[in-house]
């Protein structure tokens, strides 16, 4: 401390500038120095704005490169090292996307990256969308058609008469005018995926139906509220029998005459349904049993019963038809059994799943969160057991999230870092609160190739080194990145990385 | 002697077909999949024994910008939050054709 240094004037008295030694009254409002002694009033001014601008400079820049990174991990983009060419020019070209006249013969996988790196920005007008209408195509898909009107929708028609796979989403113009002219120009249609094309009445549907009759082999339909009822699912499934793969989700109309109607499809192979409306569960379980053998994808999502009794019926049904499934979805439901789990994957015919996803099956008590005890509701500890048991050797997506029942010693079993899931890529274990750092790092090890972990609100994760080439998302404190992604190359990883450097880094000469 | 040295060269060759030469680190051209899949003395190519690497339907000026990327890549292979490279719009279309064709 400065013993000799002149006591601070008080406000009133005297003083000279510390910066540009003017002499002026102290006032309580006087800004202290860089080197504590008292500043003039113009003289703090200045030093206030150039702290603010400081200040002003310095935050957003931190804000924009996280929501830049976020932006491009949704994008699947790498998040180390640079880009590739052509990652680089696609944004371009989407960022110069108004004066672009054609795009000139581009491969379609490229063409298809373009179009939705377009629909992302919401750059897809009237105007660039008719880049992506080229008369040799047999593919079209627009991701986000919200901004096409009307006439654009025939365009499509016009200038890609033979055209095979559709695919709009959120067409929201897409009206009965247009399926009258898809009707009678796109004659090799087989794939039709239409989201949100509520201005389309019942009739067309069944028009559409009629026309496309044997040829039609998927449908995809999603959100459409006014029309689109049993009587239209009645004709799809009486005109078109060689549909295999059949999507309809939340389409509000729908109800049990749907359900039975789509038993008589007897060619599906991948079947998806999410009703509003509810269905008696001993009708699924009739249509399962009439469409299950031949299933390959089975989506079944918020599918209850009403009835109080836990009811494990339909997964008994699921393990004795469907011995092909590749993927299978069953969620939001606590009305299924931990037992039913388990007796589903034991013993089951069917080969090892590659795509598992049983998320928000758990019971639903606020007053009991843990949930019965001698005999658990959802898919539990017995179940996840059963279900690695049976898939674990083939899986490569594991949606368990929101699974509360599952307990530490079934976790700390499957991922012990000595067992291997060879193939496992993504896991998504949120809400499952007994997962810990433990586990975590049990599943790092356990899982050669994961990629992706996914842990929102399991609250005792913390302080996880997380392996180079993986993502950890969902970090419970909040002055944690929401993502981590690894750095760290572990002694585990030591092995695998002669293998897997070869795509990227280059053999280097002498 | 002269030959081995050859072989595994440090730098590599690469022409566009208005026969610009542009003289890269072979660690570089070898980012990209067609390169390394030419350049790999495994492959048998004949561009392993010349270093050096024709292409046919690539003009200068894209192929300096290729050249300009596989630098840039190299460069910040291991660095986050990598600032992109500044690409005129312009060339972006035959660019991107280009490195679909390179595989980079």
């Amino acid at each position: 401390m400065d013993l000799y240094r002149k006591p601070k004037k008080l406000p009133g008295q005297l003083e000279n500038c510390e910066l540009c030694d003017k002499r002026f009254t102290v006032t309580p409002y006087n800004k202290a120095g860089p080197d504590g002694g008292l500043l003039c009033t113009p003289c703090g001014k200045e030093m206030m704005k150039d702290a603010k601008a400081a200040e002003k400079a310095k935050k957003p820049a931190v804000r924009k490169g996280r929501r830049k990174i976020e932006s491009n991990r949704l994008d699947g983009l790498t998040f180390r090292g640079s880009k590739t060419l052509q990652q680089l020019c696609i944004q371009k070209l989407a960022a110069h996307a108004e004066d672009i006249e054609e795009f000139g013969d581009m491969p379609d996988h490229i063409m298809g990256r373009l179009s939705e790196i377009f629909s992302k920005k919401r750059a897809m007008t009237s105007n660039t969308f008719k880049l992506f209408l080229q008369p040799g195509m047999d593919t079209v898909a627009i991701h986000e058609a919200a901004y096409l009107e009307t006439e654009d929708y025939d365009q499509i028609f016009a200038v890609v008469p033979n055209i095979r796979k559709l695919a709009l989403r959120n067409c929201c113009q897409f009206k009965d005018s247009n399926m009258e002219y898809m009707i009678e120009k796109a004659q090799r249609l087989t794939d039709i995926q239409l989201l949100g094309a509520n201005l389309v009445s019942n009739d067309k549907w069944i028009d559409l139906f009629i026309a496309r009759g044997h040829d039609l082999k998927s449908l995809k339909v999603e959100w459409l509220d006014a029309a689109f009822d049993d009587q239209a699912v009645e004709a799809l499934v009486t005109f078109c029998p060689n549909i295999e793969r059949l999507k309809i989700e939340r389409c509000k109309q729908l109800g049990v005459e749907s359900i039975d109607a789509l038993t008589r499809l007897h060619k599906l192979q991948h079947l998806t349904l999410r009703f509003f409306q509810e269905v008696p569960i001993e009708r699924v379980i009739n249509l399962i049993g009439h469409v299950g053998a031949n299933l390959r994808t089975l989506c079944l999502e918020h599918f209850l019963d009403g009835s109080d009794e836990p009811n494990d019926n339909i997964l008994e049904a699921i393990h004795t038809t469907c011995h092909k499934l590749e993927k299978f979805r069953f969620t939001e439901n606590h009305e299924c059994t931990d037992q039913g789990y388990t007796n589903l994957f034991t013993g089951w015919a069917n080969p090892p799943l590659r795509y598992a996803d049983v998320n928000s099956t758990r019971d639903l008590d606020n007053a009991n969160p843990e949930g019965p005890q001698d005999n658990p509701v959802g898919l539990a500890t017995n179940g996840f057991l059963a279900l690695m048991q049976h898939s674990g050797s083939a899986l490569e997506f594991l949606d368990i999230s929101s699974c509360r029942h599952i307990g530490y010693e079934a976790f700390a079993h499957i991922f012990d870092g000595e067992k291997q899931y060879p193939r496992l890529q993504e896991i998504n274990l949120s809400f499952c609160p007994v997962v810990d750092t433990q586990i975590v790092a049990g599943i790092f090890r356990s899982c050669p190739k994961i990629k992706k972990v996914v842990t929102f609100g399991c609250f005792q994760v913390m302080d996880v080194v997380v392996p180079s080439g993986i993502v950890l998302i969902g970090a419970p404190k909040a002055q944690d990145a929401i993502e981590q992604f690894g750095e760290v190359v572990m002694d585990f990883q030591e092995t695998m990385k002669g293998l897997d450097a070869a795509g990227r880094v280059a053999p280097v000469g002498a | 002697m002269a030959d081995s040295n050859k072989e595994i060269s440090e730098y590599v060759t690469l022409v566009s077909n208005d026969d610009f030469e542009f003289e890269v680190l072979r660690s570089a051209a070898c980012i990209s999949g067609t390169m390394r899949k030419a350049f790999d003395p495994a492959s048998g190519f004949k561009e392993t024994t010349q270093n050096r690497m024709k292409f046919e339907n690539i003009n200068g000026v894209i192929l300096e910008k290729v050249c300009e990327y596989l630098y840039y890549n190299q460069k910040w292979a291991d660095a986050k939050n990598v600032p992109d490279m500044e690409i005129p719009p312009e060339l972006c279309l035959e660019l991107l054709m280009t490195a679909d064709f390179l595989n980079c």
